[in-house]
């Protein structure tokens, strides 16, 4: 047999070798591989892992509790009820239901056009309410991001100047979208941008020489890291959202106009 | 604890969404230390580890049930990880030049508080950080993943979605630059 190669040797440290017998065998009848393998051990041993830092017996419980309100419950299944029918029952039940709906509807129809008033069409009632189109909202969000992350990183009066411009820019934004949010239902998306709105007023309304320890202190006292995830999370279902629409590319979030 | 996952993920899917911490209670020290030992960063670790964990929820229909739920959240951990990792690029240099700086300063400090097995520990620990940035993104996570995870070729290859070889080749050259990197301390050892 050659001499061993640095590749075999690698191989053989991780017992990965599929000829680690051979390699075995070989590494006591030659004292050169031995020697390089010898050296190739001592310094694959001297890199220790990276330690990461210790967390507390409650860190699983905390990030559940940070994204637990993000997740939508799964819808249930209902395939064990319907394996209880046979094919005849269940036949049976869907024309029952077919004969309930129709029935229904047609009481319904004939209901309407006793109660109703005769209407006139005008120009606002057929005015359709038009959506915000998704890409506006995921490009305000997008923005809303990248200022918590310079007001995180942010060591120098230029960015924070920047960063106080922005905010300035985004709030107007972001108080109509929050209105129209809450306006519509959507009370778990007008509170995400309820705690964005609060945290761009405070920046906004900084004196024009603020100092970058300044909105250091500000981002603590705020959790702004907290509300990154939030900005974070939302950005991801408007994508998502938004890939789902396409071509239609408009958003049902909550957010109307 | 396999089969008992398996029902407590049947149960996420029957509508039981607070099934799911029983999940991230288990997996998260572990998803932790490897998204800490990819970004080398406390709160990026952090925002990997609510990440993957988000994402294990919403794809947790197309989990398959031969798999265990350890290795597949791995799994996305690790490519959450990288896509941060990727996306902080730019600041990545900078904390490279920082880390540099700190590994100097602490050999410097070491040097006038004057233990020379201090020194040299700090000496080849400053090294050591140099040696791993020098790597490329992959090698680095493959070596990262054989090495201190103790991962095999294969599960390496199927995280990083590439060829068994080319998980193999990865962690080869990155022993190989990591030996060349710290051949100057076994000269002054």
């Amino acid at each position: 047999m050659n001499h061993l190669t640095e590749e075999q040797l690698i191989e053989h440290y991780y017992a990965e070798s599929p000829q680690s017998t051979r390699i075995d065998r070989h590494l006591r009848e030659c004292s050169e591989c031995a020697e390089t393998y010898a050296a190739l051990r001592n310094d694959l041993d001297a890199i220790e892992p990276i330690t990461a830092p210790a967390r507390t017996a409650l860190h699983g419980e905390q990030v559940w509790q940070s994204i637990r309100n993000f997740v939508p419950a799964y819808e249930q299944k209902q395939r064990g009820f319907w394996r209880r029918f046979s094919n005849q029952r269940a036949l049976s039940f869907a024309t029952a239901c077919a004969l309930l709906i129709a029935v229904a509807f047609f009481a319904g129809r004939q209901w309407e056009n006793y109660q109703r008033p005769p209407q006139v069409q005008t120009a606002e009632n057929n005015r359709t309410r038009q959506p915000i189109v998704l890409v506006v909202l995921g490009d305000h969000l997008g923005r809303s991001e990248r200022l918590l992350v310079a007001l995180k990183h942010g060591d120098s009066a230029e960015s924070t100047a920047l960063v106080k411009a922005e905010a300035q820019d985004l709030l107007s934004a972001n108080r109509f979208y929050r209105e129209s949010a809450a306006k519509s239902g959507d009370a778990a998306f007008a509170a995400a941008l309820d705690r964005l709105e609060r945290v761009l007023v405070e920046i906004a309304n900084e004196p024009d020489d603020a100092s970058p320890a300044r909105l250091a202190e500000l981002q603590k006292e705020l959790n702004t890291d907290g509300l990154l995830f939030e900005v974070r999370v939302l950005r991801s279902h408007v994508q998502d959202e938004q890939k789902e629409q396409q071509p239609a590319a408009v958003r049902t979030l909550g957010v109307l106009i | 604890m396999e089969e008992n996952e398996h029902s407590i993920i049947r149960a996420v899917l029957s509508g039981d969404k607070e099934a799911y911490g029983a999940l991230v209670v288990r997996h998260s020290q572990a998803v932790f230390r490897v998204a800490f030992r990819i970004t080398r960063d406390e709160a990026d670790a952090e925002d990997v580890v609510q990440e993957a964990f988000l994402l294990g929820y919403r794809k947790l229909a197309s989990f398959e049930s031969r798999s265990k739920f350890s290795t597949w959240i791995y799994r996305i951990a690790v490519n959450c990880a990288l896509s941060l990792k990727s996306k902080r690029k730019p600041e990545a240099a900078y904390q490279i030049a920082e880390d540099a700086d700190a590994a100097q300063h602490q050999v410097q400090a070491a040097d006038t508080a004057d233990p020379e097995r201090l020194l040299h520990s700090q000496e080849i620990g400053a090294l050591r950080v140099r040696a791993m940035q020098e790597l490329t993104v992959t090698e680095h996570t493959a070596f990262v993943l054989r090495h201190m995870e103790d991962r095999t070729t294969e599960e390496i290859a199927a995280t990083l979605h590439i060829a068994p070889n080319a998980a193999k080749q990865a962690v080869f050259r990155a022993v190989q630059k990591l030996r060349r990197s710290l051949a100057p301390l076994k000269v002054t050892a």
